[in-house]
Formats: structure tokens, C-alpha cells, sequence
């Protein structure tokens, strides 16, 4: 079989590799127009539609969207009632944050620097578990949770501890007839749902402070407190900025959550939702949502000045 | 089981979520993919901008994504349909596939790819010898996660469907407005094992290394 010695020209496919290789810049146009349309196009695009409708306004007469430019949505939003709600999501959000940060830290440190290999995977487990299992159904079991009839208030009055519940609801302001109907609710179950966001690139953060700094800075006489501040907080401080970027978005734009267990009080989500939905007025609606866009564009501003986004 | 199996309402909305969830992963994972192979292996101007727009669904909150959509669907006056529906949650699942598959990419060795370029291969043949086995695992991890995240989905689902009941859809329903407990208790815990298997799953293929972590939703 001589002929077989005699090279075959090379095939379609071969051809179209090396005109591949030749040509990075085309090999990347290919890889990257499919995503960057569906991004590019549809989700930025709908951002922009969006701004558009935000910028649109309801006739007060006909009821009708009037399709013109002009700030007059944006007039409503400073209205004392939604001023209110503006103010009420982001003290929620920052609240939420907050209290993720002091919960997760030590924990994350625990996790890092005590915890034996077996601890480790459990916790981390624990930790991943509820981030990825139902969001609805974690939100369900909370409402039965902090019902009247539920397990909190029954392991209160097992324990002669209803005196405790009943004092901080009747804190006013973020007190309720029962937890399931009051800002202390909201706020717990916030808290559960966002903490996982909270706790990992904290981990990770954590992670990456070398051992060798921490016994550097002891060597050269600094007391486990001043360790602890001058070295492992500052280096782990993008990780908590990362973290609290999570939280406080998804704090500010849920609307399930308050809608499910909290009092009345509506929340920016809930407004947005409320707009779109019955009400008609997606031009209020689309304005409202753009205060968590600039909220967040500012937040993430000061995020980057911190280096938080190479800990993400 | 019964009872749930025996609704027809309850039947219809879990084929829906199954079949939504199905597939914005596929086209999740294409894409992803595709973004993760670029932003890996090239230096180029815009890269920066590119991730970050990647990582955007996920960082703004969901109802920003949502009611975005809503309003571009009201303003190009597209009905809504199964596939405003798959539109919404495509758009967030990409970065799950894209942040798994790009750290495995991360982790995988150049010197592979150029040493079966050496010993003949041609990029078609390496990739489908080289770098699909070795970022398969990764691949289906990205994919289950998203699946997974699609299954559950409610907040973006809420502007897209329109009249349409998903299986979130018809639980927040429920939430909101209980009639139905045992039936809900019921669903509640179907909804769990169907979301814990691709998790696990997940979890299993990525267990050496933590890059299913910090994914985020």
C-alpha cells in the first residue's frame, strides 16, 4: 500500500483549526459574540429600557403612561410615603449587613485557623447547604418558625422566657403583635437567608493571611489584639466588604421575605412589585428600582477603592 | 406524593420549572463556557468590563433583573411566554457556569494543551481530547448549580411569566395566601430533594477543590 504514503490534503476541519490558531483575534471575536450579545443586547438593553420607562410618567387624568421624557416619576419618589420606604430598605439592608459581618467573622476565623479538618468540611457544608437548597422553602419553614403557635415562642414558655419575647416586641418601632409580624422577624430571617453570602468570602479572605505575618507580628512583640488589628483585620477586610456587597444588594432588592413575615411595611422590592403589578404605574415602578442601582453603583465605588473585588 | 402527584395544577407547574430550568442550563452552559474560554486564555481590551457584566446579574438584585426585563418586553410589546421566562433565569445562571468552568480553567495546565498541539493534534481534536475531559466535571458542577438555581428561582420568574405558574410561583402564591398547608408541606419537601440532588451532585465533582464556593446567586 504505497499510496498511502502520499499526504492527503488537509481536511475542513483541519483548515478551519489552523486559520483558528493563526488568527487569535477571531478565535475570541467567536468565543465571545454569543455571551456578549445575550448580556450585551438583552441584559443591558433591558437596563436601559429600564431607564427609559422610568423616565416615562402616568397621566394623572387618563390613567394612561405617557411616553415623553421628564422627571416627574422622579418627583414622586420624594414623596414622604416613598421617601419612607427608600429609608426603611436601606436601615434594613445596613442592619442586616451588620449583624452578618459580627456573626460570620468569627466564625469564618474559627473555621480558618481552629477548626481540625473534619470541623472544617462539616461547617463548610453547613454553611453551603441552605445557600443552595430552596430559597422559598427556607423562607417557609422561618414563617412557621416565628409563627405564634411555633417552636420559638413554645421553647420560651417551656423555659419561662415569654417575659423576654413579649419585652422586645413590645420595643416600638420594630416590635409587632408576634414575630412573625415585625421587624425583629424580618430581620432574622434576612439575617439566615443572606449569611452564607456573608461567610464565604470571608473564609476565603481569611485564607489568604499567611500564617508567617501572624508569628511576624507576635515576634516583633505586638499583643494578640494588636495581631489581630493591625494584620489579620486589615487583610481580611476585602472579604467582608465582598460579603457585605452581597448582603446589602440582595437585602435591597428582595420583596418575598418582607412580604411573608414582617409587618405592612412595604420595602423598596415590594413597591417596585406593587407598581408594576396592579397598580399599572411600571414608569413608578421602573424609577423606584433605580435606587438600588445607584445605591449600589455608589456602594461598589467605595467597594473597589477597598480591593473587594479581588476577594469575590 | 398522592395528593401532589394528583393535582393537575401542581403537575403542570413542576413540568414548567423542569422544563424552564432545562433549558436556561443548556444555553447557561454554552454560554458561560464560551465567555469563561475567552476571558482565560486572551488578554484583550474591554476584559475587565466583560467580567464585570458577567458578574452583574448576580451583584444587582434580582428585582432589578426582573422588572428590566419586564419593562423591555413591555416596551418592544413581547407577550410573555415560555421563553421570556427562560430569557430571565439564562441570564443569571450564565455566571454560575462561568465562575466554576473559569476556575477550573484556572487550575488546568497550559503546557497540555500546547503538548498535544506538539504531537499533532489540531485545536478541534484537543479540545475534544484534552480540555473537554478535563473540564467535564466542572462543566456539569456549573450546570447542575444552575439548574439547581433555575428550579428555585421566584423573584425574577414573578415579571417574566406573566399568566404562568411555576412551581416557586405557585408556592409564594401559597405563602402568601395559605389554603393549602399539608399540600404546601407537601411540595415544600419535593422541592428540596429536587433542588438537594444537583447540589450534592455538584458538591461531589468539585469536592478537592472549593470552586462551587462564592459562586453566589
Amino acid at each position: 500500500m504505497s499510496a498511502a504514503t502520499v499526504p492527503a490534503p488537509p481536511s475542513l476541519f483541519r483548515r478551519a483549526s489552523t486559520a483558528l490558531y493563526l488568527h487569535p483575534r477571531l478565535l475570541l471575536s467567536l468565543l465571545l459574540t454569543p455571551p456578549l450579545l445575550w448580556l450585551g443586547v438583552i441584559y443591558l438593553g433591558s437596563l436601559f429600557a429600564l431607564l427609559a420607562q422610568s423616565l416615562f410618567f402616568v397621566d394623572e387624568f387618563s390613567g394612561m403612561v405617557v411616553r415623553e421624557p421628564s422627571l416627574n416619576t422622579y418627583r414622586q419618589l420624594l414623596t414622604p410615603a416613598n421617601g419612607d420606604v427608600i429609608l426603611r430598605t436601606a436601615l434594613m439592608a445596613g442592619a442586616v449587613t451588620l449583624a452578618a459581618a459580627l456573626i460570620a467573622f468569627p466564625l469564618g476565623y474559627y473555621m480558618v485557623r481552629y477548626a481540625s479538618v473534619r470541623m472544617k468540611a462539616v461547617l463548610y457544608l453547613g454553611v453551603m447547604l441552605p445557600l443552595w437548597s430552596s430559597y422559598l422553602v427556607r423562607v417557609y419553614s422561618w414563617k412557621l418558625i416565628l409563627a405564634k403557635e411555633g417552636i420559638i415562642t413554645w421553647v420560651a414558655g417551656k423555659l419561662q422566657l415569654t417575659w423576654l419575647i413579649d419585652a422586645l416586641l413590645a420595643l416600638p418601632g420594630i416590635g409587632g403583635p408576634s414575630l412573625s409580624i415585625s421587624y425583629v422577624g424580618t430581620f432574622l430571617v434576612f439575617l439566615y437567608v443572606w449569611l452564607p453570602f456573608m461567610i464565604l468570602p470571608i473564609v476565603a479572605a481569611l485564607e489568604r493571611v499567611p500564617l508567617s505575618l501572624v508569628e511576624a507580628s507576635a515576634d516583633l512583640g505586638a499583643d494578640p489584639g494588636q495581631t489581630f488589628r493591625k494584620v489579620i483585620l486589615p487583610l481580611a477586610l476585602p472579604g467582608v466588604v465582598a460579603g457585605s456587597i452581597f448582603t446589602f444588594s440582595l437585602t435591597l432588592g428582595d420583596y418575598i421575605i418582607p412580604g411573608v413575615i414582617g409587618s405592612s411595611q412595604p420595602f423598596i422590592g415590594q413597591a417596585v412589585y406593587l407598581h408594576q403589578g396592579t397598580a399599572g404605574d411600571v414608569p413608578l415602578a421602573a424609577a423606584l428600582a433605580i435606587v438600588p442601582i445607584a445605591i449600589m453603583a455608589l456602594y461598589l465605588t467605595v467597594a473597589k477603592r477597598l480591593g473587594a473585588f479581588d476577594a469575590l | 406524593m398522592g395528593t401532589e402527584a394528583g393535582r393537575p395544577d401542581i403537575r403542570a407547574a413542576l413540568w414548567l420549572s423542569l422544563e424552564v430550568a432545562a433549558v436556561s442550563t443548556g444555553a447557561a452552559i454554552v454560554l458561560g463556557t464560551l465567555a469563561a474560554a475567552a476571558v482565560w486564555r486572551a488578554r484583550f481590551f474591554g476584559r475587565d468590563a466583560i467580567s464585570l457584566l458577567l458578574v452583574l446579574p448576580i451583584a444587582l438584585p434580582g428585582i432589578i433583573t426582573g422588572i428590566a426585563l419586564r419593562s423591555a418586553f413591555g416596551l418592544m410589546e413581547i407577550p410573555f411566554s415560555f421563553w421570556t421566562i427562560v430569557i430571565g433565569h439564562a441570564t443569571f445562571c450564565i455566571v454560575v457556569v462561568y465562575n466554576n468552568v473559569l476556575a477550573r480553567f484556572r487550575r488546568s495546565s497550559a503546557a497540555l494543551i500546547e503538548a498535544s498541539m506538539d504531537l499533532g493534534a489540531d485545536g478541534f481534536q484537543t479540545f475534544r481530547y484534552v480540555i473537554l475531559p478535563n473540564t467535564a466535571s466542572a462543566l456539569l458542577a456549573g450546570g447542575m448549580l444552575a439548574f439547581a438555581l433555575s428550579f428555585d428561582e421566584v423573584i425574577v420568574t414573578t415579571f417574566t411569566a406573566g399568566q404562568q405558574t411555576t412551581l416557586p410561583i405557585w408556592m409564594l402564591t401559597e405563602l402568601v395566601r395559605p389554603c393549602q398547608r399539608p399540600v404546601t408541606n407537601v411540595v415544600a419537601v419535593f422541592v428540596i430533594l429536587i433542588t438537594l440532588i444537583p447540589i450534592l451532585t455538584a458538591f461531589h465533582f468539585t469536592r478537592d477543590s472549593h470552586e462551587a464556593a462564592g459562586s453566589g446567586k
